[in-house]
């Protein structure tokens, strides 16, 4: 059996609908994004030492990229403009999305907001958490 | 230019050991300007080294690696895998003249219209 269906089945329905997209991309584009609920999509890894969020947001202003921490829950801002050149052109196609956008995502953990880190690079927003001091997990070494 | 491919379904049975790389199928924008025609894909993931752009007669296809960094996710909205698309080129385009720029995950692709579709300024002489 595939790992992927021990994941959770939130997780795998988020999956299905991935799918659908891919399926339904080449028909109605326009879909894609109210498909997926909300935007940017995101993955994130839990590890001893902290968290680590990846956010896909491709073309994204970067001036314009606002990563904040508060308590447990990292928001997300930004925002894509048109290319300078398509304001007067005639669309053939138009499936990706221009706009402001915000999503804020509780990690069910208290976070350090001093010891974030954020980088954009291809497309993808990376932001590096450490917990916050009183739920950092001690180890605690075993005397003989 | 009009879109020819979308995900066709596969017939093969997967091999459970080897995990396929997910296809993906980028966005895309596709505009006219007055000179060109102007080829916007969505490509999160993929570095500069990672695409290729490619013509086969009247085919224009684009395609991406986008590697994970990261182990696993433990919560997962998106993959990382393998873009890929392709496009008809019409006879009004000139192939010849495709250039392609890759920054933050949006992959460029112009071409210029070929001559006969350029608007052209008649000049009118007084009597």
């Amino acid at each position: 059996m595939e790992p992927r269906s021990q994941r959770h089945p939130l997780q795998e329905m988020r999956r299905l609908q991935h799918q659908m997209e891919h399926l339904f991309a080449g028909l109605t584009p326009a879909l894609r994004w109210p498909l997926t609920g909300e935007f940017p999509p995101i993955n994130f890894t839990r590890k001893d030492d902290g968290l680590t969020l990846e956010a896909m947001c491709p073309g994204i202003d970067r001036g314009t990229l606002d990563v904040t921490v508060v308590g447990d829950v990292v928001t997300i801002r930004g925002q894509r403009t048109e290319e300078a050149d398509a304001a007067p052109a005639r669309y053939h196609r138009r499936e990706r999305p221009t706009g402001t956008f915000m999503r804020a995502v509780s990690l069910e953990e208290r976070l350090n907001p001093d010891s974030a880190e954020a980088t954009y690079r291809n497309g993808i927003l990376r932001v590096r958490l450490a917990r916050a001091p009183e739920v950092t997990p001690k180890k605690i070494a075993i005397k003989s | 230019m009009a879109t020819t491919t979308s995900s066709a379904p596969s017939t093969t049975t997967r091999e459970p050991a080897e995990p396929a790389v997910p296809t993906l199928i980028p966005a895309v924008d596709i505009y006219e300007t007055e000179s060109q025609f102007v080829l916007l894909a969505d490509m999160p993931g993929v570095a500069a080294d990672g695409v290729e752009v490619l013509t086969e007669r009247d085919t224009l296809i684009v395609r991406g690696r986008a590697e994970r960094q990261l182990p696993e996710p433990d919560y997962q909205e998106f993959e990382f895998g393998e873009y890929r698309r392709t496009f008809l080129i019409t006879e009004d385009l000139d192939a010849d003249s495709i250039s392609a720029k890759l920054a933050d995950g949006v992959l460029r692709v112009e071409i210029q219209k070929s001559d006969r579709l350029k608007p052209k300024k008649i000049p009118v002489h007084a009597e």
